[in-house]
């Protein structure tokens, strides 16, 4: 049966894939996919949490909105990043993308 | 929800699609045979399935099942009668529209998969439509649960014992009928999937048994949008004399009936117009639409 | 739901989203990235509502559809070769990067495993929606506000960062060259 060492296996594991994605690939959009997964796992640890240590907390419910709302946020200003880089050096490959001055 | 619940829901799916193409065929002008639609079905049974020369098998093949999924799990979340409903959340409602969310990933998939340009254009109109029209499609969600307090849609059809919502919030049944029009694939809004448009759109290349598929999760979707509307707006079983189911049968349909005669009476516009419609008209008038109904709730449900 | 039903929901959406989650990075298909992490990010939300989390659950399978649909959309505008047909090789410190991630799962997985958590066997059952809904209007307000606030600084700046001409409303070069190619 599950118990909060599963849940929290299950997140270290995706988190793990989150990683490997944000380390791995060469395209800004997949390191955004990366971090997606990241922030997805950091929740999956929250329910966890909620739903076996402590049941009666609403604050951990609120915790997990706004990790959602984070998870908007981080992609709305990754894909503005992208389109402004892509405008800029016509590529969305971070080993091109290696200066700062614009 | 009991053993027997799934089975329940499938048979007022199928029921109810059949019912829907029955009125199809009376709102295009026809005498309503089950006998052609019987045939029709045999037909596409019968047929080879052909593939496309160059397609994404696994989005291809994924695309009908989705849009399937999301059409029953839509029906499901709707309350027919005090006692029988599908998927009874306190966040119903919700489930209601994210189930409705999953219409454009299918769509999306149908098109990318069959591999041909104009069917790749019909799914991304589809994406950009739905971009727009979730929106007000959650938003008036939230104004419709506030007088009930409640996300659970047998509270909401519970508050409307006396007066039906359509009454108190015409503006919100104003901007719902848009979205819910656009999520089921129905005309003037179907622009990514019509027969004269694109080529068919992204469904075109369909054969077989999945085309019998895409078309019955088709119907199926106009029966859950019906009946949610119905539950949502037109007070769900509350009605003098008839039996609840009844009512609750009666408005889905008259809902339907409503939606595809309006649907071929209209004429179909660009997608960029919609597009207008939905970011400068609708999300705006949703914002407000909730504002009103907190307004309201307060003035008169408290 | 009862502990069968939680392991018979959990087990098999668990197993699904981290699978589905690994070959968000091991397709060429930018769709079928896109569409991947849709599912996985889906199936999530279905553990939620495994773990008793309903509200959260369905929230979060609401979201994702249309957060990760635009997702493909900028993998398709923004990848050389959106339909992996061209066999574009798109990882970079491969070795190095699987084995830092495999790494790290492995430690926090021996960590969740060896930690004597508090009150680990207590069943699942979450807050309900009206507990949530008393908790971001009253409590937790002013962190739903600022939350709030941050997603219209985020819709402002990203508009401002992504409008053609960029923050400095420069005109852009018309004939397909970058501003660094015309200025050296």
């Amino acid at each position: 049966m599950i118990s909060l060492p599963v849940v929290l296996v299950v997140a270290a594991l995706m988190f793990a894939v989150g990683l490997y994605g944000v380390l791995g690939q060469t395209n800004a959009i997949m390191v955004i996919m990366g971090v997606e997964l990241m922030l997805g796992a950091a929740m999956l640890n929250v329910v966890g949490f909620l739903a076996f240590a402590h049941p009666d907390a609403t604050s951990g419910s609120f915790l997990v909105l706004i990790t959602m709302t984070l998870m908007a946020v981080e992609a709305a200003v990754g894909f503005a990043l992208v389109v402004a880089a892509f405008r800029h050096s016509r590529t969305a490959e971070i080993d091109d993308l290696t200066e700062l001055e614009g | 929800m009991s053993a027997a619940t799934p089975f329940a829901i499938l048979l007022v799916a199928l029921a109810g699609a059949g019912a829907i193409a029955l009125l199809e065929q009376a709102v295009a002008g026809l005498r309503p045979a089950p006998a052609a639609i019987g045939a029709s079905i045999a037909r596409r049974l019968r047929e080879p399935l052909t593939l496309p020369s160059s397609y994404d098998a696994w989005l291809y093949h994924g695309a009908p099942l989705l849009l399937a999924l999301a059409a029953v799990a839509a029906l499901a979340t709707v309350p027919w009668a005090p006692g029988f409903r599908g998927i009874d959340l306190a966040s119903g409602t919700i489930l209601f529209a994210a189930a409705l969310a999953y219409v454009t990933p299918a769509v999306f998939m149908a098109g990318w998969g069959a591999g041909r340009p104009l069917a790749v254009v019909g799914g991304f109109r589809f994406v950009a439509l739905m971009l727009g029209f979730a929106m007000p499609l959650a938003m008036v969600i939230t104004a419709v649960a506030a007088p009930a307090e409640s996300l659970r849609p047998t509270d909401i059809v519970a508050v409307q014992s006396s007066v039906p919502m359509a009454l108190v919030q015409p503006y919100s049944l104003a901007l719902w009928l848009p979205a819910v029009m656009a999520v089921a694939l129905l005309p003037p809004f179907d622009t990514a999937t019509a027969p004269d448009e694109l080529g068919g759109g992204a469904f075109a290349r369909y054969t077989g048994p999945e085309a019998a598929i895409v078309a019955l999760a088709r119907r199926i979707l106009v029966l859950a949008v019906s009946g949610m509307t119905a539950a949502l707006f037109l007070g769900g079983w509350h009605g003098p004399l008839l039996p609840d189911a009844v009512w609750m049968a009666v408005k889905t349909l008259a809902v339907a009936a409503g939606l595809l005669w309006v649907g071929r009476r209209l004429p179909r516009f660009e997608t960029d117009r919609l597009l207008i419609l939905a970011w400068k008209v609708a999300i705006p008038g949703a914002i407000a639409a909730i504002v009103l109904a907190a307004l309201t709730t307060l003035l008169f449900y408290r | 739901m009862s502990q069968l039903g939680t392991a018979l929901v959990f087990w098999p959406a668990a197993i699904l989203m981290l699978v589905w989650g690994l070959y968000v990075f091991r397709t060429a298909s930018m769709a079928r990235a896109g569409l991947l992490l849709l599912g996985a990010l889906g199936l999530e939300g279905l553990l939620f509502l495994a773990l008793a989390s309903e509200f959260l659950g369905v929230l979060m399978v609401l979201m994702m559809s249309g957060e990760m649909i635009i997702m493909v959309f900028f993998m398709v505008m923004f990848m050389p070769d959106p339909g992996g047909l061209m066999g574009m090789d798109m990882v970079h410190d491969k070795r190095r990067s699987a084995a830092l991630a495999a790494g790290l799962g492995v430690a926090l997985a021996v960590v969740a495993v060896i930690t004597d958590w508090p009150g680990a066997v207590v069943s699942p059952d979450a807050p309900d929606v009206r507990a949530i809904g008393y908790e971001v209007m009253g409590r937790s307000m002013f962190s739903f506000l600022f939350a709030a606030i941050t997603i219209l600084f985020a819709m402002v700046g990203g508009i401002l960062l992504a409008k053609e001409g960029g923050r400095l409303g420069l005109p852009e070069p018309t004939d397909g060259t970058s501003r660094r190619d015309e200025r050296t």
